[in-house]
C-alpha cells in the first residue's frame, strides 16, 4: 500500500472540492451556453452580436489568464471603488467563486457552440409543422425542440465536461484547496512529489472514467425511441 | 452577501460622520504564514498550520490578549496581501530588511539564524573560492534575502535559479538539477538535511550574515502606522524571551537557540 504520511484525508478533501467546483462550473456553463445559443439564433441582430462577441473573445483567451484576471484583478478594482465610498476594509473574491466563474464562463462559450449545432440539427420541417398546427412557441420548445436538442447535444456536452473537469486544476493558482493544490502541499511537506502527483492523477482518472460511464447512460437515455442504424 | 452589507453599512457610516481612527488594539487579528517552510511553518495532515512561527504567533496573541486566526498565504503574494488588508500580520520568518521596510513595518526580531549553502556530500565546492563555484547552479526562493545575497556574491560566476518555495528548490537539488541551494540554515537543517531526502547533502562554506542584505533577523511584518500593535508585540516578544516561554517553544523544534545574539 502507498504511504501517504497521513495526507490521504487531505487528498480526499481536495477531491471533493474539485468535484464541487466542476459541478458548479458545468451548471454555469450549460446555462450560459443555452442563453448564448438562443441569442445566436435569435431574430435580433444586437443579441446575435453580443453572443458572437462572447464566444469569440472568450474562446480566444486562455482560461488561466481569465482566472487570474477575475481573482486578482477584480478584487483590486472592487476595493478601489469601495474606498471611494469610504469603505476601507479588505474585499476578497472567494477563490471558489472566482474559479467557478472563470471556468464556467470559458466553457460556457464552448457549450454555446454545442447547443447551436444541436438546435440547427433539428429538421426545419418539424418546426414548420408544429407551427402549422398552431402549437404555441413554449410547447414547441418543450415537445419538439428540447428532446431532440438534448439528444444531439449530449455527446458534445460530455466532451466539454471531461475537459472542464481537468481544467479545475487551474483553480489551484488562486489558493483554492482543490485536488492539485492539496497534492502540491502534501508533496512539499513529505518531499514525495511522485507519490502525491500520481495519487492526484489516479483520482482524476477515476473521476473521468466514472463520468464516461455516466455519460454513456445519459446518451442511451436521451436516444431512447431512436432506431439504431 | 455579508461583505456587500458591510459595504453598504460602511458607506452609510461615512455619510453620517467620518469616524476617527481608533488607537486601540482590535479584538481579532488575522495572521498570515507561508505553510511551506518547515520547521518554521507547514501544513499538517489534518490541514492545520503548524511550526515554530505558528506557535510563536499564538503565544504572542495570547500575551497581548487578542484573538488570532492563522491563515496560509503563498510567499510571492504575502506582502501584497498584507497591504490589501487580507490579514494584519505576517509571522513567516520574514527577515527585516531595508527594502521591505519601505512597504511595511516590522516588530523587533523574534528569530535570527544565518544563511548557508548546501551541496552534495564530497562535492569539493568551496563557496569562498570562485574557481569551484564557476558554472554551478544555485537554487534560491524568489524575493528572499537569499536570492539577493546569492546574486550579489556569486551572480557573476554561477547561475542563480529562483523557485517559488524552499521545498521545490530542495526537491530539485535532490533530483540533481541544482548543485547547491541557499536558504536559512535552520530551515535547511531541519527541513531537509535531517530528512531522508537530504541525507546525501551537507552544509558548505560559512554562515553568511551581511547586515546590508540579511538585515537584523526575522520579525513580524505589519502595515505601516500600526504602532500600538507593534509596541504590544515588541513587549510580548521580550516577555516570552525573559520568562522562558520562548525557550520552551523552540525546544520542540530545535536543539539550539534560534534567537541569535541578544540586543
Amino acid at each position: 500500500m502507498i504511504d501517504l504520511h497521513g495526507y490521504g484525508w487531505q487528498m480526499l478533501l481536495g477531491l471533493s472540492v474539485t468535484v464541487q467546483a466542476a459541478l458548479c462550473s458545468i451548471v454555469l456553463a450549460v446555462l450560459l451556453g443555452l442563453l448564448a445559443a438562443a441569442a445566436k439564433l435569435s431574430r435580433w441582430r444586437a443579441l446575435r452580436a453580443i453572443a458572437e462577441a462572447y464566444t469569440v473573445s472568450i474562446r480566444g483567451v486562455p482560461e488561466y489568464v481569465l482566472l487570474l484576471l477575475v481573482f486578482f484583478g477584480t478584487s483590486r478594482v472592487l476595493q478601489t471603488i469601495a474606498r471611494q465610498f469610504g469603505y476601507d476594509e479588505y474585499i476578497e473574491i472567494p477563490p471558489f467563486f472566482a474559479g467557478v466563474f472563470a471556468i464556467g464562463v470559458v466553457y460556457g462559450a464552448f457549450t454555446t457552440e454545442v447547443f447551436r449545432g444541436a438546435i440547427l440539427a433539428v429538421p426545419k420541417g418539424q418546426i414548420e409543422a408544429a407551427k402549422a398546427v398552431g402549437m404555441p412557441s413554449f410547447l414547441l420548445w418543450r415537445r419538439i425542440l428540447m428532446p431532440q436538442v438534448i439528444r444531439y447535444a449530449v455527446p458534445g456536452l460530455g466532451n466539454v465536461w471531461l475537459v472542464l473537469l481537468k481544467a479545475t486544476a487551474l483553480m489551484s493558482v488562486v489558493n483554492l484547496d482543490e485536488l492539485t493544490r492539496k497534492a502540491a502541499i502534501s508533496a512539499g511537506y513529505t518531499k514525495e512529489p511522485f507519490t502525491f502527483y500520481m495519487v492526484a492523477a489516479a483520482l482524476y482518472l477515476c473521476l473521468t472514467i466514472g463520468s464516461n460511464l455516466g455519460l454513456e447512460a445519459l446518451e442511451r437515455r436521451s436516444s431512447r425511441g431512436v432506431r439504431r442504424a | 452577501m455579508k461583505k456587500l452589507t458591510a459595504l453598504i453599512l460602511g458607506a452609510a457610516a461615512l455619510a453620517l460622520a467620518a469616524s476617527p481612527a481608533s488607537a486601540e488594539l482590535k479584538k481579532k487579528y488575522k495572521v498570515a504564514t507561508e505553510g511551506a517552510y518547515a520547521p518554521f511553518n507547514w501544513v499538517d495532515p489534518d490541514g492545520s498550520l503548524k511550526g515554530f512561527d505558528v506557535d510563536i504567533a499564538n503565544e504572542l496573541c495570547a500575551r497581548i490578549e487578542v484573538e488570532c486566526e492563522i491563515v496560509a498565504q503563498d510567499w510571492d503574494g504575502i506582502i501584497p496581501g498584507l497591504l490589501e488588508r487580507k490579514y494584519d500580520m505576517i509571522v513567516a520568518s520574514m527577515s527585516i530588511t531595508e527594502e521591505r521596510k519601505k512597504k511595511v513595518d516590522f516588530t523587533q526580531k523574534y528569530q535570527d539564524t544565518p544563511a548557508r549553502l548546501i551541496a552534495k556530500k564530497g562535492s569539493g565546492i568551496d563557496p569562498e573560492n570562485n574557481e569551484t563555484m564557476k558554472g554551478k547552479t544555485i537554487g534560491v526562493q524568489v524575493a528572499t534575502i537569499h536570492e539577493k545575497f546569492a546574486r550579489k556574491k556569486w551572480g557573476d560566476v554561477a547561475e542563480i535559479k529562483v523557485y517559488d518555495t524552499v521545498d521545490n528548490h530542495n526537491l530539485d537539488l535532490a533530483n540533481g538539477r541544482l548543485d547547491m541551494v541557499m536558504a536559512d540554515s535552520t530551515a535547511l537543517d531541519f527541513g531537509f538535511l535531517k530528512t531522508d531526502l537530504g541525507k546525501d547533502f551537507e552544509f558548505v562554506g560559512p554562515g553568511y550574515d551581511d547586515p546590508e542584505i540579511h538585515g537584523e533577523g526575522a520579525g513580524i511584518a505589519l502595515r505601516k502606522g500600526e504602532d500600538e500593535l507593534r509596541e504590544a508585540l515588541n513587549n510580548a516578544i521580550q516577555e516570552i524571551r525573559k520568562d522562558g516561554t520562548y525557550q520552551k517553544i523552540q525546544s520542540k523544534y530545535f536543539d539550539y537557540d534560534v534567537y541569535g545574539s541578544e540586543t
